[in-house]
Formats: structure tokens, sequence, C-alpha cells
């Protein structure tokens, strides 16, 4: 059903608002244009309104969810590209068209470490795409190669490599024409106006990372730090140098150490401490000889103790060897291969840094006056990075979930870094995975079969909004917003999309009051409807 | 002059919302027809408006065949300013009702020329035959419209610099800050007013009650441009308890009991038609 004259109006509906609020408002929107309207300019400008309205009975009207982390769904994996474009191709349009019913309005497909040679083809692939009456793919996640072997969860050994010759490297993986600047690259994958992404997980410490964050950044790709060990100082000097995002928070990353909180003291960064020249760690000396203090059981058996090399390389030299190969587990759960305890960089790689942040802080001009304004918190030298959370209650608990929201609530994402056996309609039970091997679905949990095993999320986004209403305590409004508009604002693209704002596109997901999704959107189409009961 | 006295501000726009709508049902306007309803901005009406779009909302009327001017607006505040009266208009009343957009007017403060604008919206008034029912609110000095103490009584619409008084009390609209508020407005005039066929206006909360009683206790005085309404033939005013507080008691006393005889002589013609027999609507009393 079409309106007459093109314009629809939701009504007697709750919008949730930029700040997190739900207000109950009207919403219009052009079907034909598939934006949202400034109803007041239509009306008095245009002299029209909707000939459509529809009454969402009370119901919530938000911004299509966004997910900017997930590894496939419906069968179908991002990161599985065995030459056939066209298959390729049609395993991403199932993806698109299936996922609405969870929500999701827009995705970043994200693929894990690769054989370096598939890079450029399955880059040149993942441009921006939107099948008829489906999500939106804006473009895609490269998470690896450039990561730290230590932290490197379900990612394969012999695949991860550090950048030597820096951005050259980055150029030579990935492929040039991928990397180059936002204009270029969203013009060749053509579309005027398309909203289109890229964003590179890459651990900072990593030789050639750091140095490349800067002209990436600048490029428009988005430059995350995850499967990282990097110290507090590169993580904050890889902050300074662009990086915009922390991949999936409190996975696969040195846990919070209070005299070094490492990545996840980012999202507690201190005005003071970015007004300083930081003070090296006395951690990492100390602990270095102690590399994996605790007793539990590790996969790797070989592993050797860390030299004092000045190296950021994730060679053997400067860090443990570990095994490769083994177990399939979640793509960002760590834990069982290596220790939930941080693995230190050696004292000296870390003064290197220190120097370097210094010299960043430095040209942040001076910092540190005191003031007499409650409320206010002092001039950061930087703004702290958005980060990412798998709210499925088991890749991080819900006090941390809380804990993180509460440091930094502007600043969250909620991901599902869902695994390609994603589907809310797959029942629980065994079902083939790969390689002869099968998993059991509990609910959102996934064993391998005869294992204790976790084998990765597969958690609907929506069902992340509504869990992290329930473990945080804030209101649906506030979840919600983790799911549209952080997103958003953290790609650049807020103007057009996880937002209720005028011109942006009509991407929208009607959810109940519970958060349970009753249609979903996309351009001003329905695409997706619950049944009615 | 009819004077309404209900207990709250919620009451007072049930029973204006509820007129309306009977004046409106009983003209039975149509596309070559339609009703001419003059509408205000500000706190006082929005009781009002929340009625009209409930029954609107029910299906008990419909603004399909009705043309709206509204009293004023500030000149120079861009048309999307939150405090613009179009903005007023359009989230607290349009946006909620089915009147096509073609039939609403508003003056614009945004004009390049601003007295043609205003002798425009008189011409396009009268193009209309004129305002069937003027819906107001009053200022504390007692203005309706931006027809501040002083202003003409025959006034049209025209541009008017704004009381000093109006300034500071819009301040809270703008951040308290002085400077923001604008410091002209385009307004109909009084005699635009008086010339509706009808006019309804609430007064509400006691910071109107002297304003109140100057203008119905009192003789006509440009001071107080709402004692003009008592030259006019067919005024009414819906008011709460607290505006009544500068009243004398023999005021309200009148009103009420003359309130309660209005609606026995109602009853009584209802009942009498009722048992069908032949009545003229003509012969009944009016509180005018």
């Amino acid at each position: 059903m079409t309106s007459p004259n093109g314009l629809i109006c939701f009504t007697n509906c709750l919008l949730p608002l930029e700040d997190g609020s739900l207000v109950q408002r009207d919403l219009w929107i052009d079907e034909r244009r598939g934006v949202i309207l400034d109803a007041q300019r239509t009306f008095f400008l245009r002299k029209q309104r909707p000939e459509r309205i529809i009454d969402l009975e009370g119901n919530i009207l938000s911004p299509g969810l966004i997910d900017i982390q997930i590894n496939g769904a419906y069968g179908f994996d991002f990161s599985v590209y065995d030459g056939d474009d066209e298959a390729y191709r049609s395993g991403l349009k199932t993806v698109a068209e299936r996922i609405v019913e969870t929500g999701v309005t827009s995705l970043v497909p994200t693929i894990i470490t690769q054989e370096k040679t598939l890079y450029p083809k399955i880059l040149n692939l993942l441009r921006p795409y939107t099948p008829p009456s489906s999500a939106n793919l804006l473009g895609w996640h490269a998470e690896g190669p450039f990561i730290q072997l230590a932290k490197r969860g379900a990612h394969a050994p012999p695949f991860i490599i550090p950048a030597p010759e820096g951005l050259k490297s980055f150029e030579n993986v990935y492929g040039p024409e991928n990397l180059s600047v936002t204009e270029d690259w969203l013009m060749a994958g053509g579309g005027e106006g398309r909203v289109g992404v890229r964003m590179i997980t890459a651990a900072p410490e990593i030789e050639g990372v750091m140095d490349s964050v800067e002209e990436l950044s600048r490029r428009g790709v988005v430059c995350s730090i995850g499967h990282s060990i990097a110290t507090t100082d590169i993580a904050t000097t890889a902050v300074l140098s662009g990086a915009r995002l922390i991949t999936h928070l409190f996975n696969a990353m040195p846990q919070l150490h209070h005299r070094d909180p490492s990545i996840i003291g980012l999202i507690g960064a201190s005005p003071h401490a970015s007004a300083f020249t930081p003070i090296t760690s006395p951690v990492s000396s100390s602990v270095t000889h102690n590399f994996f203090p605790h007793k539990a059981p590790i996969a790797s058996t070989n592993s050797t103790p860390p030299s004092h090399t000045p190296s950021h390389s994730h060679t053997s030299s400067s860090l443990v060897k570990l095994t490769t190969g083994g177990k399939a587990t979640s793509e960002a759960f760590d834990d069982h291969e290596t220790p939930p305890q941080t693995p230190m960089l050696t004292k000296s790689s870390n003064a290197f840094s220190a120097e370097k942040l210094a010299l960043k802080l430095s040209s942040k001009g001076p910092r540190g006056e005191l003031h007499l304004e409650k409320g206010r918190v002092a001039d950061m030298a930087f703004e702290r990075p958005f980060y990412e959370l798998i709210v499925d209650g088991i890749h991080s608990h819900p006090n941390s979930i809380r804990l993180a929201y509460g440091a930094y609530p502007e600043g969250c994402i909620l991901i599902t870094d869902a695994m390609k056996i994603l589907d809310p309609n797959l029942r629980d039970g065994v079902h083939e995975w790969r390689d002869g091997k099968r998993f059991v679905k509990e609910g959102d949990k996934l064993y391998l079969e005869g294992t204790t095993t976790l084998a990765g999320s597969v958690v609907t986004l929506g069902k992340c909004v509504r869990n992290f209403s329930k473990f945080t305590g804030c209101s649906l409004g506030e979840a919600i917003k983790c799911a549209t508009y952080n997103p958003a604002k953290c790609l650049g693209i807020e103007n057009k999309k996880g937002t209720l704002r005028s011109e942006a596109d009509a991407d929208l997901v009607v959810l109940d009051r519970k958060g349970n999704v009753v249609s979903t959107w996309v351009g001003a189409k329905e695409v997706w409807r619950r049944d009615r009961v | 002059m009819r004077l309404i006295i209900r207990d709250d501000a919620a009451a007072v726009g049930e029973y204006i919302g509820n007129y309306i709508c009977k004046r409106i049902n009983e003209f039975a306007p149509t596309p070559e027809k339609p009703f001419v309803l003059g509408l205000p901005t500000g706190s006082s009406p929005i009781p009002t408006y929340k009625v009209l779009i409930r029954l609107v909302k029910e299906g008990k009327l419909s603004f399909k065949n009705v043309v709206t001017f509204n009293m004023d607006e500030y000149v120079g505040l861009p048309r999307d300013h939150p405090e613009s009266y179009h903005t007023f208009m359009f989230r607290e009343f349009f946006s909620h009702i089915d009147i096509p957009p073609t039939q609403v007017n508003i003056l614009n403060g945004n004009a390049q020329d601003l007295i043609t604008e205003c002798n425009s919206y008189e011409a396009r008034i009268k193009k209309y035959g004129g305002i069937e029912l003027f819906l107001g609110g009053i200022g504390e000095d007692g203005h309706i419209a931006f027809n501040e103490p002083g202003s003409s009584l025959s006034s049209r619409t025209r541009i008017k610099t704004l009381a000093y008084d109006t300034i500071l009390a819009n301040a809270r609209f703008f951040n308290n800050d002085i400077s923001a508020v604008p410091r002209m407005a385009l307004t109909v005039g009084v005699g635009t007013v008086l010339d509706s066929r009808e006019v309804v206006v609430v007064v509400t909360g006691q910071r109107k009650a002297l304003a109140l009683s100057k203008a119905i206790e009192e003789g006509v005085n440009h001071l107080w441009t709402l004692s003009a309404l008592q030259l006019h033939k067919w005024a009414l005013i819906v008011v709460d308890e607290d505006a009544t507080a500068e009243l004398h008691v023999k005021t309200v006393k009148y009103f009420k009991s003359i309130e309660r005889v209005q609606d026995e002589v109602e009853a009584m013609h209802e009942a009498l038609r009722a048992k069908g027999i032949p009545d003229n609507e003509h012969n009944i009393g009016s509180m005018d």
C-alpha cells in the first residue's frame, strides 16, 4: 500500500531522539525519495500533508539498527570466498534480505583475517550494496590481518602479519584502490549520495600500524583498536593519531589493570593524563618476567619469554609464540588460547611510545587548568574513542557492560559480532557447521558438539538492545541510541543513518515497548512485518 | 457578552473545544463555503487545542473545510525557529488535525515588504467573507493578539512594536535572553478581531485576573484592548476560577446565575423538540 501523494505519517508512536529520550511525536517520510521529512517545512512550504497515516498503536519508531561488526548470518560467512563472485554476491543478498527481521537496516560485513591475496577481491565485492527490499550493506570492516597474535581469537595465525612498510603494507594487502580517499572509492562504488564506510581493526603495537593510522583516517577509513595488547600509552597515541573505535571491548585485549589500564582504560581517559607527559607504567617491566602469571591451562606450550627488544613486531622475539590452528572458537573469544591476564609489551618499547605520545600531546596545547564549574569536565586533549560491546550476556558480563556504559555512554556501540549461524528462526539443537564439525545451539549460546567450547555469537542486534537495557538499567531509548545514532556517528554517517533527522534515509524499525521488532522499513518501504499473533 | 466560569484551565479547554466543535458542525462547512476560524498562540489555548485534536481523532470533528487565520507572528524570526508561531501552530495543533495546509494562513514575518503582507492578509480574510469565529487569548496587560496597550481600537493588520513588558514576559522562551526576543511582530488589529462574527476569548490563571476585570468591569479603554469586546455583538469569554480573582463577587455571581438560567431555558426547548412540538429556535433567549 502506498500513499496517494507519496507521503506517510507515522502517528501514535514514541520517537527515540539523539539524546536518548523517547518522545511522543509524529514522523513524516517521503516514499518516493526514501527519506525522512521536515514535517513543518513540508506543511508550510510544500503545502502538503501525508495522505497515508499509519497508527503505530503506541509502539516505538526507531531509526533502523546498525550492526558494524557481523561476520555472517543465515548460513553465509562474509569471510568465505571461494572464487565465485556470483555465489558471494548471492550470499550477501541473502543476508541483506533476511536480516531485516532482526531490526537491522544497515550492516558493515566484517571479514576476519584472510590469506592476504584474497583481500583486494573480497573488499571490492563488499562495496556498498542494497538489494531490493533489503538492509543496506554499507561497505566493509576488515578485522586483521595486522593484529596481535597473542590476542588473535579465532583468527588464523599463519595469516596474521605485521606492516613493516606502514601504509604501503596496508595497500599491498587490502589493495590500493580499496584504500583510496573516500570520494574516489564511493564514486567507483557507484550511486550518488550513497553512504559507504570502511573500517579496519588493527593492533597499534604491531609494526607499521601506528604510523598508518593517521593517513588511513585522513582517507576516511575508520581505524579501530582491537586484537591488541597495546599499553595505555600506545593505545592513547593511536587515538591521538585518529583511531576512533575499540573493537569488541573487553574481548581480545588485556584486561583492565589499574596501573596500566591499556585499551579498556581509554573509555575512562582522564583529562589529567591527557595533559601531561605520561609516566611509563611500572607494570610493564615487572610483569614481563611472569608472562602467564596464572596457571590456567593454555593451549600454547612452547611459549618463550619475551626478550627486551625495542621492536613493535609481534614476532616471537618480543612476544610469545603460540601454536597455530586448532580450536574453533568465537572470533572475539581468546580466553582459551591466551590468558585473560595481560601479556605486556617490553619496557623499552613502551618508553618509545611514551615519547611519541608526549610529542602528540604537546601539539595539542597546554591543558590542566583547574575550574570552578560544577558538572563540567575539564577539556580533553582528545575525544575518547567509541567502543563496541557484544551484549549477548556471554562475551561480557552484565556488570562489565554497565561499567563501560557508565564510564562513557556517548561512545557505546552495540554489535552482534555474529557468526554465519545467526538466524533467529534456527531451532535449538545440533546443526552442521564446517569441516565436518557440528555445533549445538542453545538459545544465544553455541557450543561445539560434545564440548563446552563456545563457538561464537548468534545473538541478534534487537536482542542486544533489549539485553543492554536490562544489563545497564538504562531506558529503551538510551539502549536504542547505542545501536543507531552512536554507530552512525562513529562512522560519520549520522546525517543519513541512525537518526530521525530530516533528509536522513527513512530506514526505520518499529519496536514494541518490550523492544521486540514489529516491522522494518528501508528507504521508506516496509520490508518486513511480524505476523500478528 | 457572555462570561463562562469553569474550575480550571482543563475544564475551560473542554468547554471551548466542544463549543467550537458544535459551531463548526452546525455551520456544516463545504469547500465552497468553508468555516473561517481565527486562532491564537500562547499557553492559554493549548487545552482547547488538545480537546479539538481529540475530537478530530474521535471522528467527531473535521477541519477539511475549515480555513484558519492566525493572529500574529514575530518579525524576522525564521519560520523554523522553535519559538516562531508557525512552529507553535504546527507542533501544538496543525500536525495533529486533518486541515489541508493550503487552508492555513499565518502572517509572514519574513516578508520583504511587511506592509504589503499585512494588507494582503486583510484582503484574504475579506475574500473568504470574513472570520466566522475568532478564538483569542489575552496578555497580562489585557492585550489581544499583539495589540498592546494604547493600540487603536479600530486598528487593522499591521506591524507592531512590542511593549517592553511583553518582551520581558517572552524572554523565558528565548533562554531568558532578552536581546534574543524579537522587537516587532505582525498582528491583526483590534478592528480585525471585532469584524469577525463571533469572538471567543480564553482567560486562565491568576496573572490574568486584573486584565479580565479591566476588560469587563470598566469602560472601553485602549489601555486594556480586550475591553473593546464590549462593543461586539457576539462575544464569549471563558475563564477559570483563578482568573476571577479581581472580579467583584457580584459580577461572578451574575454570570454564573445567567448561565444556569440559560441552561434551563435550553433544556426546556430541548424537551419540547423531543415531544415533537414545533419550536422556533430564535425564540431562545441569548446571554449576549
